[in-house]
């Protein structure tokens, strides 16, 4: 049960889920979450192919980084969000139609 | 691919004996089934253990209160009102279950469950000796740092979902109290680990030893500075007084759990008294020498061939002896946790974010640089080993 | 057996996570979704052999970046003031619509059709021999990290803080003169 496959799958589920988060909600903060979902996808990814195809821990140093990227990108993401909303009184991804205020 | 308390009892003929028997009934190798039924029976003796010592944390808590305060303290439930905490549990079961109407029904009914879960999740690693802990993971101590900031989420929830002006501020003091404290709680932590060399408890309790002069408390100086400020965080991570800003009485009226009632009151509070424990479990563990017995006295080929014991009464007798090590060092924190709740007076939040980024953070960052310079230029010896070296040098020596 | 049981209940609650993020219509519930589906994943990094990676995952997500979301998702929830406190607890929309969901579900089919067409054939194209045993990563990851990755490892650390200095200065209230200007 535990194969390459069913991993992938389930990768595949959560890509996918994110994907239709980002899509469909408006909410800068809704579309932050499916950026995680996609971001976690990937990781896990690596991390079966280096069990599955290549045991040289090489994909688990990859998984630590997009973990991090993770981080960073979500702490930076939702400081611009509630500063976007101090400004605009809103998180609705369509009123962000200017560069400067 | 780590050891852990099946493996402990797995060593026991009587365990290979069931293990046979079993297989011989069912017809299928049931070492497996064995495995599992052990573990069970364990972690369900650990967890009602460990809520029984929640259980009498607010005994302790009440009497040790009353002691400072020249007051008696309960003493109507049993012997020295030792039962009042099962009366009190009585009580809280027989409440009514309010939930609030405008309150958010998913995350409210979840918010304590998610503290309860992150404190009995940290019990998975915690080293009462060293054959009766539940797994010795590689990887226990950041294990243990990740689970138990569940207790964050939990309490940002429960104070989020009751929809009140009080519990809203409870909430958001505790969740930004918790997740700042973690940095130095993990700095420190960090700090004992470049000194081990190993994330597992079993690794870093094992190059400790039974005398204060062993521990890594007293190994040199940066781990003394370092085990203060892991206490200190400590106690703010767990929300105890000087450091209880989310449950303020005399601001927030109870903080996060203020429309909490019944048994979901009871999961936060005992939640509470289990981290305690836990914490300073891990302090223990740590910096004081874990479940190391003084002189050796615990190890196997002491008691069987020194003080002649039999083998498998020697070996109950050790983890016993160890248990009783680690839980005395672990119980004189705990009273010393309380001490200080009745002791010291609240700190306002600004003072409290104050201390975390601008005293303790800088201090624990020196610490890590200081651990790292100390294994550099000693080699990880000892303040005393380096003593004794240098007046065996100067004396002429050998 | 053991494998098993926590591969599936792992898989579940990391697909049963994602998928109730997608259908959630309140935020907070949404990112406690997440933080499901987050932990699940956790999980299956025990089963792939990955223990460090799965203790990371529990400590950054579930200690920082879901926190962090819920507060953003508390701070930004208060233009509509039907509750009690001022970051409203009933109104905290997705904001989506028919329309959006439509395009998604689109979108979703189209890729969803050619990833599964290049990973339709991995039993052929990939040779699976005997899995290795289960055994401990730190050692190795952290060799790694100093000697082969040691760049990746520095550049992150400067991007953390970078990362930490941005957010801070993004998000910091501005004074009023400066707001006008």
């Amino acid at each position: 049960m535990i194969s390459l496959p069913s991993f992938l799958a389930i990768s595949f589920i959560l890509f996918v889920s994110g994907l239709v988060v980002m899509i469909a909600k408006k909410n800068i903060i809704a579309i932050l979450l499916g950026v995680e979902l996609i971001l976690n996808s990937a990781a896990l990814n690596f991390a079966a192919y280096t069990r599955f195809v290549n045991q040289n821990l090489d994909g688990h140093i990859m998984s630590l980084f997009i973990i991090i990227i993770a981080a960073a990108e979500a702490a930076v993401g939702l400081a611009i969000v509630i500063r976007f909303f101090q400004i605009r009184e809103s998180i609705h991804i369509d009123d962000a139609t200017q560069l400067l205020q | 691919m780590n050891s852990s308390v099946v493996s402990f009892f797995a060593e026991a003929p009587p365990y290979q004996m069931a293990v046979a028997k079993l297989t011989e009934i069912l017809g299928f190798d049931s070492s497996v089934l064995m495995a599992f039924v052990t573990f069970f029976l364990a972690s369900f003796v650990v967890v009602n253990v460990m809520a029984l010592v929640g259980g009498l944390g607010t005994y302790a808590e009440r009497k040790i209160s009353a002691d400072l305060q020249m007051r008696l303290g309960p003493n109507r439930v049993g012997p020295f009102g030792l039962l009042q905490f099962l009366a009190d549990g009585v009580k809280m079961i027989l409440k009514e279950d309010i939930i609030p109407r405008d309150a958010d029904r998913f995350l409210f009914i979840i918010a304590p469950l998610f503290c309860l879960g992150g404190v009995f999740a940290t019990l998975a690693v915690l080293p009462f000796s060293s054959g009766f802990t539940l797994t010795h993971l590689n990887i226990g101590v950041f294990y243990l740092l990740g689970v138990s900031s569940l207790v964050g989420v939990g309490i940002f929830l429960g104070g989020f979902s009751s929809n009140s002006k009080w519990s809203m501020l409870g909430g958001m003091r505790g969740a930004s109290q918790i997740i700042s404290y973690e940095v130095p709680v993990t700095l420190s932590i960090i700090t004992i680990v470049i000194l081990s060399g190993s994330l597992a408890f079993d690794k870093v309790i094992g190059i400790q030893g039974g005398l204060p002069h062993q521990w890594f408390f007293l190994h040199n100086p940066f781990t003394l500075i370092s085990f203060f400020v892991f206490f200190i965080s400590a106690l703010a991570e767990t929300n105890r007084a000087p450091f209880d800003l989310p449950e303020a009485e005399s601001e927030l009226v109870s903080g996060y759990h203020t429309e909490y009632t019944g048994m979901r009151f009871a999961f936060f509070a005992l939640a509470e008294y289990i981290e305690v424990f836990v914490v300073c479990g891990v302090a223990v563990a740590l910096y004081l020498g874990g479940y190391q017995v003084p002189f050796h006295l615990s190890e196997l080929h002491f008691l069987h061939d020194t003080l002649g014991v039999p083998m498998a009464p020697a070996r109950m007798l050790g983890q016993i002896l160890e248990i009783g090590s680690f839980v005395t060092k672990t119980i004189a924190l705990y009273y010393v946790v309380i001490w200080i709740r009745w002791t010291l007076p609240r700190l306002r939040v600004d003072q409290l974010m104050t201390l975390c980024w601008k005293y303790l953070t800088p201090i624990s960052l020196f610490n890590l640089v200081g651990a790292a310079f100390w294994m550099w230029a000693f080699k990880g010896e000892s303040v005393w080993t380096l003593l004794a070296n240098l007046t065996n040098s100067v004396g002429g020596g050998h | 057996m053991f494998d098993n049981f926590i591969f599936l209940s792992s898989a579940a609650l990391a697909i049963g996570g994602a998928l109730s993020v997608v259908v959630s219509t309140n935020l907070m519930h949404s990112c406690i979704y997440l933080l499901m589906s987050l932990i699940g994943v956790s999980g299956l990094y025990v089963t792939l052999s990955a223990d460090f990676l799965a203790a990371t995952q529990l400590v950054v997500y579930v200690g920082g970046v879901v926190i962090l979301m819920l507060f953003a998702i508390m701070l930004t929830a208060g233009s509509d003031n039907k509750t009690v406190n001022r970051f409203g607890i009933v109104k905290i929309p997705p904001m989506g619509n028919l329309k959006t969901y439509i395009m998604s579900l689109l979108t979703a089919g189209v890729m969803g059709c050619s990833v599964l067409k290049m990973i339709m054939n991995i039993n052929q194209t990939t040779k699976l021999g005997e899995l290795p045993p289960y055994s401990t990563t730190v050692e190795q990851i952290g060799t790694l990290l100093v000697t082969d990755h040691v760049l990746a490892f520095e550049i992150s650390s400067v991007l953390l803080l970078g990362a930490l200095v941005g957010a801070a200065v993004i998000a910091r209230p501005r004074l009023e003169n400066e707001v006008t200007k």
